[in-house]
């Protein structure tokens, strides 16, 4: 029974074997090697998983179709990764490994701003093109390298949809809040803000800078407090949104919105607060009800069914998981463009590059950020994430302005 | 001394690799950034430990802040080369000079503390400081680049890998010179008399604090000469690479495993050492299967070794694997027993 089993089982393998080789046209040619060091342990582990998850996806996908075509022939794709334990040093180290041992053609990024400016330089240095998606800081794009690109909405913009959201809103809100880690990602997007809200007509109030990794944020909100801000921004990580929000509901800070840079689009947010998660906006790269239509890889409501069929008990994908495919198909459609595995070449198209994909547009500023992409607003309600602004991509309303504490 | 010998050879034959045809042939040390970047950080070691043997093994204070000062050093060129324009090589030689201003500045309160009070003490100073350069700000903006860090234009030379490989061997260079000069001067004896019995010493007429000071400014010197070089090798500096605590930790641990008060003892086990950390984080080209632990696992394991390295060298061999070299002694049973009859209490 079993062998009989095994046998039709091997059958239909050759059978399956034979059907691919005869219907693929183009010839295969040589694999592509890219490479990217990790944080798989360290501190950024779990954000460097999800990178990893989103590299994988696209990885899965473009050898099922027999690799990246290149003058009509088929170069499959291997990514070699390292484990950098989340250190920037390591990181630079183990790029150059990758690129004199490994021979990697092209590089992805690696987890963290820090890292990506260390990994930057040795691009450069090695003129090979690197595709990042998760070092958000411009300082990393204001150097002048000409091998590093950027496929997410830099550091800056992450709460500028807020405050474009806020200025569309009936009562208009006026005053900002701002509060802020003291991390380079960070500041970067508290001092945007600073710069920014008075181009909306609002007023900002002095940032209020706090340790990176603080727990206890109780002086901070009751400065927020004492302000009486319409709006309460925080740039900073999730642990740190989460004690926001405790301490607001704790001395009643009520405003009519709270916008955190990162953190409410985690799952852990809201099973920290539970309902009082509601209402909270945040500024996300990207969320799994943005409406693009891509000019190639899968639509965004495939890409969410790919990811949970691969990573099953997850739940949806996170923007890091997007961001990271994003940079594979940006990479990818470059390499097409150019119609050449050469270095060279395949910098200029990237610097061509003008594409949409279930992430969003993807083009490079001649910096080599994507300056072009929006950021997207979510907002909590009733415990389930909506995307609420750009209207055009979202899909539901603002819930504004957000109840006092006591009327919740 | 097999390690320092490889260090050598390669040292020697590395301006081979300018030559095209070398680097056609494949040689494989020789026309390798990879090589090239991880025996600069070596270098970069033996002048950490060598500097932290001038304090922690000639004088005896046990200093674990010394971080900070390769973190001025490297602020220092990073400041003059990114915002004051500076030629790297002109911003280089302030490096040392600021460090050990500093170090004599706050050496003068932090030397009069002894034993673990010191060694507290200056693993303070060295967290603070990274967190200073980090957070001051003059006039609304970050004084020191702040979290965005600073970065520095790459220097626009050939063979750049091979220019700071050599920059960070001459520091290394310097460093156990100076004390090699150290151990045959009247300076370094008293340093070494202030070691055995301070209160000896100060009765024999030993000026203590202006010996101890010298010997902690000497030894900033020295590590902030190779944070200097690391600014502008690394072309990015911010205050986790510039101030890593895991390095101080490294550079007493090189000077340990070598032999402290020695010449060549912390050079040769910062190659050691560094070769050990590098094969288990995998860099190393030449890297194979450690049995029973899978790759995910390896980083943790790596600490783990480098902890029991730790406590079986400080247990077992207190006077380094140095000891072994030149015929002084033999690595038997009987030394064994010795060294833990000495360090013993």
């Amino acid at each position: 029974m079993t062998v009989r089993k095994l046998a039709l089982l091997a059958v239909a393998v050759v059978a399956a074997f034979a059907c691919g080789t005869a219907s693929s046209g183009p010839t295969t040619g040589s694999t592509i090697t890219l490479g990217a060091p990790l944080g798989l342990t360290g501190s950024l582990t779990k954000e460097s998983i999800l990178t990893q998850q989103g590299y994988n996806l696209w990885q899965d996908w473009i050898n099922a179709r027999g690799g990246i075509l290149v003058g009509g022939v088929k170069h499959p794709v291997v990514i070699k990764y390292y484990d950098d334990t989340s250190s920037a040093n390591q990181s630079a180290v183990l790029m150059q490994k990758l690129i004199t041992e490994d021979k990697a053609q092209f590089l992805l990024g690696p987890y963290g701003s820090a890292a990506t400016a260390t990994d930057a330089a040795i691009a450069e240095q090695n003129q090979i093109p690197m595709v990042e998606a998760n070092g958000a800081a411009q300082s990393i794009f204001n150097q002048g390298y000409k091998y590093t690109f950027g496929v997410l909405s830099p550091a800056n913009k992450y709460l500028q949809g807020v405050i474009d959201m806020a200025a569309t809103l009936n009562p208009k809100p006026t005053t900002v809040f701002m509060l802020s880690a003291d991390d380079n990602f960070s500041l970067e997007v508290a001092n945007a803000i600073v710069t920014y809200a008075p181009t909306k007509g609002m007023t900002v109030f002095p940032v209020k800078k706090y340790k990176n990794g603080a727990t206890n944020l109780s002086a901070e909100v009751q400065a927020a407090k004492a302000a009486n801000a319409d709006i309460v921004l925080n740039s900073g990580h999730l642990q740190e949104a989460i004690a926001i929000n405790k301490a607001a509901k704790e001395q009643k800070l009520n405003a009519k919105i709270f916008a955190y840079s990162v953190g409410p689009s985690t799952p852990d947010f809201i099973a920290a607060l539970g309902k009082d998660a509601d209402y909270v906006y945040d500024g996300s790269q990207w969320t799994p009800q943005v409406k693009y239509t891509p000019a190639f890889y899968l639509t965004v409501a495939q890409y969410v069914a790919a990811y949970k069929a691969k990573y099953p008990g997850l739940g949806d994908p996170d923007y890091h998981v997007a961001e990271s495919t994003a940079a594979c198909l940006a990479l990818q459609r470059a390499i097409e463009n150019a119609g050449s595995l050469d270095a060279k070449k395949v910098r200029d198209a990237l610097a061509a590059l003008d594409v949409t994909v279930f992430f969003g547009q993807i083009k490079f500023d001649t910096r080599g950020i994507n300056i072009y992409k929006p950021m997207v607003v979510e907002q909590i309600q009733s415990g389930v994430h909506h995307t609420v602004f750009p209207s055009n991509i979202a899909d539901a309303q603002p819930m504004y302005p957000t109840p006092n504490w006591d009327q919740r | 001394m097999i390690a320092g010998a490889i260090i050598a050879t390669y040292a020697l034959l590395a301006p081979l690799t300018s030559l095209d045809a070398v680097q056609s042939a494949g040689v494989p040390l020789l026309a390798d950034k990879l090589w090239f970047r991880i025996a600069t950080y070596i270098a970069m070691f033996m002048v950490m430990a060598t500097a932290w043997n001038i304090i922690g093994g000639i004088t005896g204070y046990a200093a674990f802040g010394n971080v900070a000062f390769f973190g001025i050093g490297a602020y220092t060129t990073g400041m003059l080369v990114a915002k004051a324009k500076w030629p790297f090589l002109a911003a280089l030689p302030l490096a040392p000079v600021v460090a050990s201003a500093f170090a004599a500045l706050i050496g003068l309160p932090l030397l009069r503390l002894r034993g673990h009070y010191f060694a507290v003490a200056s693993l303070g100073v060295g967290v603070a400081v990274g967190e200073l350069v980090q957070n001051i700000d003059y006039a609304g903006q970050p004084l020191f680049g702040g979290a965005s860090g600073l970065f520095l234009p790459i220097l626009s030379i050939d063979n750049r890998g091979l220019f700071f490989f050599y920059l960070m061997l001459a520091a290394a260079a310097i460093a156990i010179a100076v004390t090699w000069w150290v151990l045959r001067s009247r300076f370094g004896y008293g340093l070494i008399a202030i070691r055995e019995n301070e209160e000896a010493a100060s009765v024999i007429g030993v000026n203590t604090t202006a010996y101890k000071v010298g010997a902690f400014a000497l030894a900033a010197a020295l590590t902030g000469l190779a944070g200097g070089i690391f600014s502008q090798w690394n072309v990015f500096i911010n205050q986790d690479n510039a101030f890593p605590i895991e390095y101080n930790v490294q550079m007493i641990l090189m000077a340990l495993i070598g032999g402290t008060g020695t010449v060549f003892g912390p050079a040769a086990g910062a190659v050691l050492l560094q070769l050990l950390i590098q094969f288990l984080g995998g860099s190393l080209p030449i890297s194979f299967d450690i049995p029973f632990v899978s790759t995910d696992a390896r980083p943790i394991v790596a600490q783990v070794i480098l902890g029991v390295l730790l406590v079986v060298v400080v247990i077992f061999m207190p006077r380094g694997v140095i000891d072994f070299f030149g015929g002084r002694s033999r690595l038997s049973l009987s030394y064994l027993r010795r060294s833990l009859r000495e360090t013993s209490l």
